[in-house]
C-alpha cells in the first residue's frame, strides 16, 4: 500500500532520517518504537508530507507522492492522522470538528455528515458529546474525538503520532481500547508509540528505530522476547524492569 | 467666564464634524482591515518578493508621522499623479493605509499565535491551504486579535483629528474654525474634548460587549 525508498530527511546539517526503506501492507498494524530523537515521528510525518523529505521516494498505491503531478490532498483524504496533542479545532463543537473535512473535502451534505459524525462518536464511546466543546473534554476524550474525526473521512489507513503520550496514565486505556477495536476491524495503522504492552498485543509488526535508522523490523513476539541487536536490548531493558 | 452661548453655537458644528469623523474612521478601519488582513497574512508566508513589498509598506507607514502622510497624500501625490484629490478622499486614503500598516502587524502576530497543530490537523484531513486559513486559522486569529483591533479602532478615530491640517471638516477642524473666529477657545476645545470622550466611551462599551460575545479571554 505504501512504500518508502531511500528516504532521507535533514534539517540543515542534522540528519534525522538516514536511508529508510520500508513497505506497509494493507490491514497491517505496524508499531514504530524507539528512543526519543530516533526520527519516528519525522518518518510518520513524511508519509503524508507534513514533513518534506530531503531525498528518496515514497510510493502510495504505486504512485510517487513526491512527483509533481501527484496531488497530496488525494493521499491525505485517504490516510488519516492522529496527533500527540489531539489538535482539535477549539472554536467548533465535537460534531463540527468531525464534520468539517467530510463537508469541505468530500462535499458531503450537512445531514449526512452529522449522521456520520454521530456514528463515529458512538464508535469511540462518546455518543453523548456531539454538541460539547473540545475544551470541556478530558485529554482521553479529546483524543478519541480526534480518532473519530480521522475515521469520518473513511480512510484506508491511519497514522498515529504518539497518541497517548500527552495523556494522564488513567486515560490511556480508553484510547488504546479504541485503537485495538480499529485493529480488530482490519484498519491499516502505523503507530508511533511508547506503549510496549499495546505493541506486543496488537501489532502485526514492530519497527525499532534509533538515530534516524531502522535497527530492527520484526514480528512483535520475536522483537520483545529475542531482540537481535544490543541497541534494542538496552532499549527494552529500560521498559521491562 | 465660561460662555454657555459659545458652547451652544459650537455644539452643532462639532456634531456635524462628528459625522465626517465617524465616516472617515469607519471607512478607514474597514479598508485598513482588508489591507492589514492581506498584507499581514502574506508576511506569515514564504512568498519572498511579496513579503518584501509588504514589509516595505509597513516600514514606510510606521516610520513617518501620520501628519506628514496626510500632507503628502493631499498636496504631493496629486502633483505627481496629476489628478486632483478631494480632501475627504485623501483623508480616507491616509487613515486606511495608516491603519492597514498597524493592523498588518496585529494580523501577523495573531496568525503566528495560532498553534502549528491547527495547520497540520487541517492539512492532514485533506483540506486545501485556503480552506485551512479561512475555516481554521482566521477564526482563531480573529479572536486573538480582537482586543488589539479594538485598540487600533480607537487610535484611528483619534487619528482623524490630524486631517484638520488638510482641511477635512471633521470635529477638530470645526472646533478650530469656530475658536479662531469667535475667540471662544475654552468653550470650543472643551466641547471638542467632551465629544471625543463621548465617542470613544461608546466605542469602548461596544468593543467590550463584542469581546464578551466572542469569548475573548476564555479558552
Amino acid at each position: 500500500m505504501m512504500e518508502v525508498r531511500h528516504l532521507k530527511k535533514k534539517y540543515q546539517e542534522n540528519t534525522v532520517l538516514n536511508d529508510i526503506n520500508l513497505s506497509f501492507q494493507t490491514k497491517d498494524v505496524t508499531c514504530i518504537l524507539g528512543p526519543s530523537g530516533a526520527g519516528k515521528s519525522t518518518l510518520l510525518r513524511c508519509l503524508n508530507l507534513l514533513e518534506k523529505p530531503t531525498e528518496g521516494k515514497i510510493l502510495y498505491e504505486g504512485k510517487d507522492i513526491l512527483g509533481k503531478q501527484f496531488d497530496i490532498r488525494q493521499l491525505r483524504e485517504e490516510v488519516g492522522m492522529v496527533f500527540q496533542h489531539f489538535n482539535l479545532f477549539p472554536l467548533k463543537t465535537v460534531a463540527e470538528n468531525i464534520m468539517l473535512a467530510p463537508r469541505l473535502v468530500k462535499k458531503t451534505g450537512k445531514k449526512e455528515a452529522r449522521e456520520c459524525a454521530e456514528a463515529m462518536l458512538a464508535k469511540v464511546g462518546l455518543a453523548d458529546k456531539a454538541d460539547a466543546m473540545p475544551t470541556s473534554l478530558s485529554g482521553g476524550q479529546q483524543q478519541r474525538v480526534a480518532i473519530a474525526r480521522a475515521l469520518a473521512m473513511q480512510p484506508k489507513m491511519i497514522l498515529f503520532d504518539e497518541p497517548t503520550s500527552a495523556l494522564d496514565p488513567e486515560l490511556v486505556g480508553d484510547v488504546l481500547n479504541v485503537m485495538r477495536k480499529l485493529a480488530d476491524e482490519g484498519m491499516s495503522m502505523i503507530i508511533v508509540t511508547h506503549e510496549m504492552n499495546f505493541a506486543k498485543e496488537v501489532a502485526d509488526r514492530v519497527i525499532f528505530m534509533a538515530d534516524g535508522s531502522i535497527i530492527e523490523d520484526a514480528l512483535p513476539d520475536q522483537f520483545f522476547s529475542a531482540p537481535k541487536t544490543e541497541r534494542a536490548k538496552s532499549f527494552l531493558a529500560r521498559f521491562l524492569i | 467666564m465660561f460662555d454657555w452661548n459659545g458652547v451652544m453655537t459650537v455644539f452643532p458644528r462639532i456634531a456635524e464634524g462628528m459625522q465626517l469623523t465617524i465616516y472617515i474612521a469607519v471607512s478607514g478601519i474597514i479598508i485598513g482591515f482588508i489591507i492589514g488582513l492581506i498584507t499581514g497574512y502574506i508576511r506569515t508566508t514564504e512568498h519572498c518578493i511579496l513579503k518584501k513589498i509588504m514589509s516595505f509598506y509597513v516600514w514606510l507607514v510606521r516610520s513617518t508621522p501620520i501628519i506628514v502622510q496626510a500632507l503628502y497624500i493631499y498636496f504631493v501625490l496629486p502633483r505627481i499623479l496629476d489628478i486632483p484629490f478631494d480632501r475627504n478622499l485623501a483623508g480616507i486614503i491616509c487613515i486606511s493605509i495608516n491603519a492597514g500598516a498597524y493592523i498588518s502587524e496585529i494580523v501577523r502576530g495573531a496568525i503566528l499565535s495560532v498553534p502549528r497543530g491547527q495547520w497540520e490537523a487541517g492539512l492532514s484531513l485533506g483540506l486545501s491551504r485556503l480552506q485551512v486559513i479561512t475555516h481554521l486559522i482566521f477564526p482563531l486569529a480573529f479572536k486573538n486579535m480582537l482586543p488589539a483591533l479594538g485598540n487600533q479602532f480607537i487610535i484611528t478615530i483619534k487619528d482623524t483629528s490630524i486631517l484638520t491640517v488638510i482641511g477635512v471638516a471633521e470635529m477638530t477642524y470645526q472646533a478650530g474654525q469656530y475658536a479662531a473666529t469667535s475667540f471662544n477657545l475654552v468653550e470650543s476645545y472643551t466641547t471638542l474634548a467632551v465629544f471625543y470622550l463621548f465617542l470613544i466611551s461608546i466605542l469602548t462599551v461596544i468593543l467590550g460587549l463584542l469581546e464578551k460575545k466572542m469569548g475573548v479571554g476564555t479558552k
